[in-house]
């Protein structure tokens, strides 16, 4: 982790009162550093670190799940391990890679944006980490301890949104459902207590001069999305319990026999799940906020507008969650309501795309990696934003629920939105967190081969939605016209493998043998880059004071300073 | 934490917490507390112990203070390079510079004068329509419930005498519907009108936007709503239209334009944040 | 060579730059986190709300909890009474006051026990027997969770007060777990509303 720089102090300097084991460069050390650290850098390379991994892994599962769709009547899974496999896919994919990754870049990047030492909450940062890795632990623990000890059930195979009844103790015997519902109520403890802590951060600890017109737009998109995890995760947390109530001492909130409701299940679980849509994919646009106007040499177009955007999208968002739910017959003037307030979304969304085109027109754009990252982010979120609206619209939905173009909708929203704006923050940031560049010719490897593999997998499967294949099949008669699209649909698989492949080795291969990057190797604005790559444990030497949104671009240019302007 | 009366920062130090396994340790209790719903109950109990230790341990850490320790300074070569000035400079376009135009309104009218103006012009609007219902169609609840159709499916397939009856859902949906819209193309006037190039606003606002909505939703309402637009009457449509229009438009016509403080800063705009004493 | 981001900028020491109170800021988003996970569970108790397949039905074994509510209110007046006998730095009466929160806090807590152990073994009603039972233990049970939590936080503050450990900077401290205190008693309004009230015809 970053503890590249911190060297012996020298004789004149007050020396730190170092613990038994934590002289530097020992193993013990190193340990300690990982284990006891409250660092905010640390933990948020922690936590990116626990999600790549988590990535890895479901990355794997889903690999399995395209060789076993590749061709019909397939039997490379047993029905039962693909139901597991898609949905450990789908949860470790939202809460053990989306949230830690997401949660890793605001941790090691807030305090720095606003010129802070570290967190508000320094311990609570650290427990808010363990507390996600332990939740990843947990779930993924029941492949392991689920059959070995009761013989009953293995790793949950109830989908990701686990719909009651399914979930129902006469339904999921054994402690499958169990591990699900424990390990997501305890990753909410997690996220809640994060994003506490970067709210108060935000609003408690910005330096000197950083009024709240003058913060990033990184950190303003996360003062949102915090907010929005504050209000969103509680609803999920609740219907956990109701759940472990159910399932434990025979509570019947989702037990239709007993006068319980299924219905009730989906709509406290969507309450939760399309906010943690805006959760997952508002940080890609704070990525986005932060890339595009430095690889285009222009400060951000509609910088407030960017943020009553952002703002908007949160509201909205808490009142869009039931087009989950056009096909459980709902009333039509229910259907009538979400449909509208989804189609809304798409309007401040709208202005954030046409902002960062904004930026880019007119800019010297500078083609590095991780500007290609949020131009293909462009791309493919708009792509990803377009078939959102159309299956906002309920009687199309009624036609595509739950087929393969749900499916393609949203890994366009996931991988194509979220994920390349993670590829770009990571190309972007890495200089910052080790020092070096990442080799920029293995990282065009990746992008292409990723970028073609991505729209392999994934384009087909509008199609196949189109011609009626429905979600978690494990497999399909031949004939049925899905074959063709399945079998490209894998084949892309293998190229976004490989583009993976070269960016973990890139990762790793950087550590060592990348270029040297200096203090602002992309020319930049904001103040992480006013300090040395990687930063001291205590960020600034002396706490910073701005006077505009880009200081960098003011000590850059002192005879044309951005506070003349705003 | 510089404002922290028990920090101990000096020139060569900075006060950071001191590193701590205690959340760690409350963490792992909490998993062994789950871990042991799904396995047996020794292991919760265990975790018990173990996140009850943890939080014990955490409280010592920030009772009564919350933890830090110095941590030395680098050498001052290993600071971060100083940010030189860069010889480019850039130029700024202005405002009517090399014939930009203008295009937004220096000044506008103020809001309250639209939202007024929208209610007094819905109430218009709705007053126009209800007599015609009444003296025409012989129903007060005709037009209110051909308003809600637009958005209630079961009126969109009523016949014309279930129109005609008085229907809860029907009039909850019109009233919020119309003046929802109201004000808002009340609020719109108040910007739009003085971008409009003419002396005399509430003819714009009065009569010519009213009909060209009008002619809008002539071409159009077969789409939005076939149900309306197979028992509309156009004469009174427009009738309503352009009531809503002279009184709404009128009215903020007459209102005093004021500054749209394009030029100020948006945390001057906004109110929210003074700004230093030695800016601009 | 002065710190990079400091060199053309002359730092005026005297500008006052005010940022709010970290502890106030992290209570409010406790009480906005706490208070969306209450409102699933009352969304849930209002939509099973005479949907009980069989009984006991509310009406059958609610009773007002005058007492226990009286107490809980009143406990909510003598924390800001102790309050103010801390910021005038009289600290006796200032433990007198929080004991007699903590009493009153400990009542309505005795006053859920007992009314649990009625219905269970009086009146049959388990969280089991029903969706009343399961929705009314559950947010109830939640409710008196947060009682508990409060109850331990107010016994520290009345134990670090005995030993004399509470002093000016610790203001804000006990400040915030009043304001924690008032949520749970607000809290106890939307409970006493929905549960005592609402559906004591069904």
């Amino acid at each position: 982790m970053a503890h590249g720089t911190t060297t012996a102090p020298s004789e004149d300097f007050v020396i730190t009162p170092v613990r038994p084991g934590e002289e530097k460069g020992t193993w013990s050390s190193w340990i300690q550093d990982l284990f006891f650290t409250v660092d905010h850098k640390k933990l948020g390379l922690m936590y990116i670190a626990v999600g790549l991994f988590f990535f890895v892994i479901a990355g794997l599962m889903a690999a399995a799940i395209r060789i076993q769709l590749a061709i019909p009547n397939n039997d490379f899974l047993h029905p039962d391990v693909y139901n597991r496999f898609f949905t450990m896919h789908g949860t470790a994919m939202v809460f053990l890679v989306g949230m830690p990754i997401i949660f890793g870049f605001a941790n090691y990047l807030v305090p720095i944006m606003i010129g802070a030492r570290d967190m508000a909450f320094p311990r609570m940062n650290a427990f808010g980490f363990w507390i996600t890795f332990f939740s990843g632990i947990l779930l993924y623990m029941s492949y392991f301890t689920a059959p070995s000890l009761y013989n009953a059930g293995s790793a949950p195979d109830v989908g990701w949104f686990a719909y009651s009844p399914l979930t129902a103790k006469a339904f999921s015997t054994g402690h499958s459902t169990d591990y699900w519902t424990l390990s997501i109520l305890m990753g909410g403890i997690g996220s809640v207590a994060t994003s506490i802590n970067i709210i108060v951060t935000t609003i408690c600890m910005r330096c000197k001069g950083m009024t709240l017109g003058r913060m990033p737009l990184f950190v303003w998109t996360w003062l949102v999305v915090a907010f929005l995890v504050v209000i969103a995760i509680p609803p999920l947390s609740a219907c956990q319990i109701m759940l472990t109530l159910d399932r434990y001492l025979g509570a019947t909130f989702f037990d239709t026999q007993a006068g319980g409701s299924a219905i009730l299940w989906q709509h406290f679980f969507w309450i939760f799940g399309h906010p943690e849509v805006y959760i997952l994919i508002l940080p890609g646009f704070a990525i986005m906020n932060e890339v595009i106007p430095v690889f285009s040499r222009k400060p951000i177009f509609g910088y407030p507008v960017m943020v009553g955007a952002t703002v908007m999208i949160a509201f909205i968002s808490l009142g869009v969650w039931a087009h989950h739910m056009f096909t459980v017959g709902m009333t039509s003037l229910g259907n009538s309501f979400f449909a509208i307030s989804t189609m809304l979304v798409a309007v401040p969304t709208g202005i954030k795309l046409f902002n960062w085109i904004g930026t880019m027109y007119g800019g010297k754009i500078r083609f590095e990696l991780p500007m290609m990252f949020s131009i293909g982010f462009l791309f493919q979120f708009l792509i990803a934003g377009l078939t959102g609206v159309m299956l906002a619209v309920a009687p199309f939905d009624w036609q595509l629920h739950d087929s393969y173009f749900v499916v393609a909708h949203f890994h366009y929203v996931l991988i194509g939105g979220l994920l390349y704006a993670i590829f770009a923050g990571i190309y972007h940031w890495y200089p910052k967190a080790f020092g070096r560049l990442m080799d920029k010719k293995l990282g065009l490897w990746h992008f292409w081969l990723f970028t073609i593999g991505f729209h392999l997998t994934f384009f087909p499967q509008h199609i196949a939605g189109f011609w009626g294949m429905p979600r978690r099949i494990y497999t399909y008669e031949a004939g049925r016209g899905w074959e063709e699209m399945n079998l490209i649909s894998s084949v892309g698989v293998v190229f976004q493998a490989i583009g993976i492949l070269l960016f973990v080795v890139n990762l790793l291969y950087s550590l060592k043998k990348g270029k040297v990057a200096g203090d602002d190797p992309w020319d930049a604005w904001t103040l992480e880059w006013a300090t040395t790559s990687p930063p001291a444990d205590y960020n600034f030497e002396k706490e910073p004071v701005v006077r505009s949104r880009r200081p960098l671009w003011d000590l850059k240019h002192p005879k044309d300073p951005d506070w003349k302007y705003e | 934490m510089a404002h922290d009366p028990h920090s101990h920062s000096d020139e060569n130090s900075v006060e950071l917490p001191t590193p701590t396994a205690w959340p760690l340790i409350t963490a792992f209790g909490i998993f062994l507390l789950f871990f042991g719903l799904v396995t047996t109950v020794v292991i919760s109990l265990l975790g018990l112990l173990c996140a009850t230790i943890g939080g014990i341990g955490w409280f010592s850490d920030v009772f009564p203070h919350p933890k830090h320790e110095p941590f030395p300074i680098r050498p001052k070569d290993q600071w971060p390079q100083p940010i030189s000035p860069e010889g480019r400079s850039v130029s700024h376009l202005h405002v009517g510079e090399h014939g930009h135009r203008e295009q937004y309104p220096a000044a506008a009218h103020p809001y309250a004068a639209g939202f007024v103006g929208g209610i007094l012009g819905a109430l218009v609007m709705a007053a126009i329509a209800c007599a015609w219902g009444v003296l025409v169609d012989k129903s007060i609840w005709y037009p209110i419930n051909l308003l809600a159709a637009v958005g209630v499916p079961s009126l969109a397939a009523a016949d014309v005498e279930t129109l005609k009856v008085f229907s809860m859902v029907g009039l909850v949906v019109a009233v919020i519907t119309h003046f929802t819209t109201a004000v808002l193309v009340g609020l719109l006037y108040t910007v739009i009108l003085p971008m409009l190039p003419a002396k005399r606003e509430w003819i714009w606002g009065g009569i010519i936007i009213p009909i060209i909505w009008t002619g809008l939703m002539w071409a159009t309402l077969g789409l939005i709503s076939p149900a309306m637009n197979a028992k509309i009457e156009w004469l009174p449509f427009l009738l309503s239209q352009l009531g809503f229009g002279l009184v709404c438009g009128l009215y903020v016509a007459r209102s005093v334009r004021i500054s749209t403080q394009r030029t100020w800063s948006v945390a001057a705009r906004l109110g929210v944040e003074a700004q230093h004493p030695g800016e601009k | 060579m002065d710190n990079a981001i400091n060199q053309t900028l002359p730092v005026e020491e005297e500008t006052p730059w005010r940022l709010p109170s970290i502890r106030k800021v992290a209570m409010i988003c406790l009480i906005t986190t706490e208070t969306a996970l209450f409102t699933i569970f009352v969304v849930a108790y209002l939509f099973y709300i005479g949907k009980s397949l069989n009984g006991p039905y509310p009406y059958e074994v609610l009773h007002f909890p005058w007492w226990a509510s009286a107490a809980l209110f009143g406990s909510s007046g003598t924390i800001m009474i102790a309050e103010h006998y801390l910021k005038k730095g009289k600290h006796g009466l200032f433990n007198l006051w929080w004991f007699i929160t903590i009493a009153l806090g400990t009542y309505f807590l005795g006053f859920t026990a007992y009314e649990w152990y009625v219905l269970i073994y009086k009146e049959g009603l388990t969280i089991s027997t029903n969706v009343f039972g399961s929705t009314f233990y559950s947010l109830v049970g939640l409710h008196a969770s947060h009682v508990i939590v409060g109850l331990f936080l107010l016994t520290i503050i009345l134990i670090s007060s005995f030993r004399k450990k509470i002093d000016h900077e610790h203001h804000e401290h006990v400040e915030m777990i009043s304001w924690y205190w008032h949520f749970v008693d607000a809290i106890w309004v939307v409970v006493l509303l929905v549960v005592y009230v609402l559906s004591m015809n069904y």
